[in-house]
């Protein structure tokens, strides 16, 4: 069979003399003539300088070449400036393959002998793979501009609020009966003491009332199929019991029979079966708690339904399972406090004025359980205050890391405790001191100026916190023993519960701290691995209000830069696919790929590639036993081909 | 021995470890001529058919570099590749041929200084071990 040998251009790039000092490009180019493998070979300058283009235009012009090799520098730095010329021109980007003969080469190679020898291999190398190219064909598909975020905290809610400023459609999916995550827990947010619900409130509002928002209460993700651009997002609306006609009045509280300890309150206060986060909640809504409310157990109670003046009681109300499209999603599940209940040296829940921290700001609090006057359990005013720094973090056996955001909160008790009572004596007892800016730090040494003593323990695991008496004992190495009648222990924080799950079901990766990982720390924050999902406020790793409010920003900006209504976007283009007649439905592809790309046809028995999820890692294709997985544009043969080219001589 | 110039040829990825080696380039960092790439997207796409057609094109030494483990820039391609590197040095002992003419390492984008040292210490490690002379049994298996 006569089959017409495929043309092939070959430009040598002196760039310059970083190549043409090193290499000997005319020896190169006298071995590819004798070859006879090129129907065009020229040593150019500047190739990718706007004269060398006019001059490569010319030349595939002229040459209509079927396969092209431009030995140069990386293609990292230029191979798309040749594809892009390329298809200019008519002729597919896959056509075009560099040579680097510059970083790998002349840069790298003492001799120049040896030099120009290796360069001759990676042309035979590019030659041989060139001639196998096949098109690539760019594929671009419609997007939905939609958006869903699960969280309603401060970064939830800032990223729907900024979403719908775009014109676009939120979902907002919050576990809890209300939106306000932690910050609404707080009293006054340092270092500037600005009050917290009224950093929140006017947000709450604007989110009840734009029409742009679905606030989606009480509601868990329970799947997440599909790609960016077109995810499938399954949502469970648990019953309230309640129905949107309630405006929150909380006549059905004072009836309601069954008293609980309030998990708003941290267990500090106390709730009924039927309740609300706080006054002002969104959603107004109340909820009923099933598992306690008295109708549910034995039907003994109906109390709530006559005193609501509403009639928006109903027991019949059911589960909803709700499947919403949207083209991005944003996680924004925020953080747990830290846990300090397995070191029994720092007497928490045995010591009964022994608080964490996140229990301090709800005493503080006005929405708190004592409506904000910092008060023992007994009532009393607290005279001595000891705040303990880092209490349980920065050990193997709690949390490893620093949170890097409780010093500046552990200082506020100070700060707090004298606004009510001027006389009482503040201790804050650390090793680290964390101050992340100059208003934190500037809020440091206005606590010292007013009176905080801030004592320096050289070993935080020595403290031990002792009762005697009525009053705590505090000793630990490197100070005197303090006595307190009131313990703030600073926790740090932790992943959300159900972080591992969610990561699971959205197939992103968790860092090793066990936040949600970010796709590059210092370029894309807010980006997971996966394109589409985004991670924002402390999923993403302990921070402040602040930060968490830039990240949710930063979540939505990139993403309504990206998924505009109308506009399609570029799919990756080398992707794999798998040869149906080959595949043999072993389904190993399925349990490498790292993007859950590949779904199984039951009826054909075989596995299918979903191209748009595809990243064109190759995994699947190193390991299809049967040759029926393929990468585009790293094909088996293209890299034999090279493998053969390289070692060619 | 002293003239023997090995044939090695390193199967890099695209994100971590060809980008470190384009490193080394820009900082003119020297290393041996002897030692080829091949640029691949990830480590996880190095089939083990790759490795041993290598062996049998003539190569004396194969390397595969990918990115640093929780690094990678496809999430798990390079534990995939680590898996196959540890079942692959076994079969290479078993058609005769020193498990050590295979290497896999991890080079981040940035480590240009590293990809030079583990590069020219390959270059050594074959040297050191000679020509490779395959028996009939590896010329002809696989494809």
């Amino acid at each position: 069979m006569n089959v017409e040998k495929p043309k092939i251009a070959l430009f040598l790039c002196e760039c310059s003399t970083n190549i043409s000092n090193f290499i000997d490009l005319q020896a190169v180019a006298d071995w590819a003539e004798s070859t006879e493998d090129f129907c065009f070979i020229e040593v150019c300058n500047l190739l990718c300088s706007p004269d060398g283009k006019k001059f490569f235009t010319e030349k595939l012009k002229e040459h209509k070449p079927d396969g092209i090799i431009v030995a140069a520098c990386s293609p990292k730095l230029h191979e798309k400036t040749f594809q892009d010329v390329a298809e200019e021109v008519g002729i597919n980007m896959s056509r075009v393959q560099m040579a680097n003969i510059r970083e790998n080469v002349s840069w790298v190679t003492k001799d120049k002998a040896k030099a120009t020898e290796k360069a001759k291999a990676m042309i035979k190398a590019a030659l041989r793979r060139v001639i196998l190219a096949e098109d690539l064909e760019k594929v671009t598909m419609e997007v939905i501009s939609d958006i869903l975020i699960i969280g309603g905290g401060i970064a939830g809610i800032e990223a729907a609020l900024t979403a719908s400023k775009a014109g676009r459609k939120v979902y907002l999916v919050e576990k809890d009966v209300s939106l306000g995550g932690s910050v609404i827990k707080t009293e006054e947010v340092a270092p500037n003491m600005e009050c917290s619900p009224c950093l929140l409130a006017p947000r709450l509002s604007e989110v009840r009332d734009d029409a742009n928002i679905t606030v989606l209460a009480n509601s868990e993700i329970t799947d997440v199929l599909g790609f960016y651009g077109n995810f499938l997002v399954k949502v469970r609306k648990k019953a309230r019991y309640v129905e949107e006609t309630c405006i929150g009045c909380e006549a059905c509280f004072d009836v309601c029979p069954v008293t609980l300890k309030s998990e708003f309150h941290l267990g500090l206060g106390n709730r009924k079966a039927i309740y609300a986060l706080f006054p002002g909640s969104v959603p107004a809504a109340a909820v009923i708690d099933k598992q306690h409310c008295k109708h549910f157990i034995d039907n003994s109670c109906d109390a709530c339904v006559s005193a609501c003046p509403f009639g928006s009681i109903n027991f019949e109300e059911k589960d909803e399972e709700l499947e919403i499209n949207v083209g991005a999603l944003v996680v924004a599940t925020g953080s747990k406090d830290g846990d300090v209940s397995n070191f029994a040296e720092l007497g928490y829940e045995k010591i009964k004025n022994v608080y964490t921290l996140p229990e301090f700001e709800r005493i503080a609090s006005s929405n708190g359980p004592s409506g904000g006057k910092i008060q023992l359990r007994n009532g009393e005013q607290p005279l001595s205050i000891a705040v303990i720094h880092c209490a349980g973090s920065l050990r193997d056996d709690g949390i490893p890391y620093c949170s890097g955001t409780c010093c500046v909160d552990a200082i506020k008790v100070g700060e707090l405790v004298r606004k009510q009572i001027p006389e009482a004596k503040v201790f804050n007892v650390h090793n680290d001191l964390v101050f992340v800016g100059p208003k934190e730090n500037a809020f440091y040494r206005k606590q010292v100026k007013e009176g905080t003593q801030f004592i320096k323990c050289t070993d935080l695991k020595t403290i031990q916190i002792k009762e005697k008496g009525n009053k705590i004992m505090i000793d630990g190495k490197g100070f005197n023993s303090i006595e307190a009648n009131m313990v703030v222990l600073a926790t740090g924080l932790e992943p959300a519960s159900g972080t591992n799950e969610l990561a699971d079901m959205l197939n992103i990766d968790l860092g090793k701290d066990g936040f949600f990982k970010a796709d590059h720390d210092l370029l894309n924050e807010t980006g997971s691995a996966l394109e589409g999902i985004y991670i924002a406020g402390c999923s993403a790793g302990p921070c402040n209000v602040a930060t968490s409010v830039t990240r949710a920003r930063s979540a939505v900006g990139d993403i309504i830069s990206k998924l505009v209504p109308g506009r399609e976007i570029e799919l990756e283009i080398m992707t794999s696919i798998i040869d149906e007649d080959k595949c043999g439905g072993c389904k190993l592809c399925i349990s490498v790929c790292p993007y859950k790309a590949i779904i199984f046809d039951e009826e054909k028995n075989i596995s299918i590639v979903t191209e748009a999820i595809c990243r064109g890692c190759g995994t699947c294709v190193a390991s299809c036993p049967s040759g029926a997985a393929k990468a585009k544009h790293f094909t088996d043969e293209q890299i034999y081909a090279e493998i053969g080219g390289l070692l060619y001589g | 021995m002293d003239n023997f110039e090995p044939k090695i040829v390193a199967f890099t990825c695209n994100w971590c470890s060809y980008a470190g080696a384009d490193k080394a380039g820009m900082m003119k960092l020297k290393y041996s001529a002897d030692v080829k790439l091949i640029r691949v997207m990830c480590s996880g796409r190095v089939d083990t058919q790759f490795v041993m057609s290598a062996f049998r094109e003539g190569a004396d030494g194969v390397m595969v570099l990918g990115c640093h483990p929780g690094d990678c820039h496809y999430r798990t391609g390079n534990i995939k590749a680590l898996k196959r590197y540890k079942l692959l040095k076994k079969t290479l002992v078993q058609f005769g041929i020193n498990d050590k003419r295979l290497k896999l390492d991890w080079v981040a984008a940035g480590e240009a200084e590293l990809f030079q040292k583990v590069v020219n210490e390959m270059a050594e490690t074959v040297k050191e071990l000679g020509p490779l002379h395959l028996t009939g049994n590896v010329e002809q298996g696989g494809k």
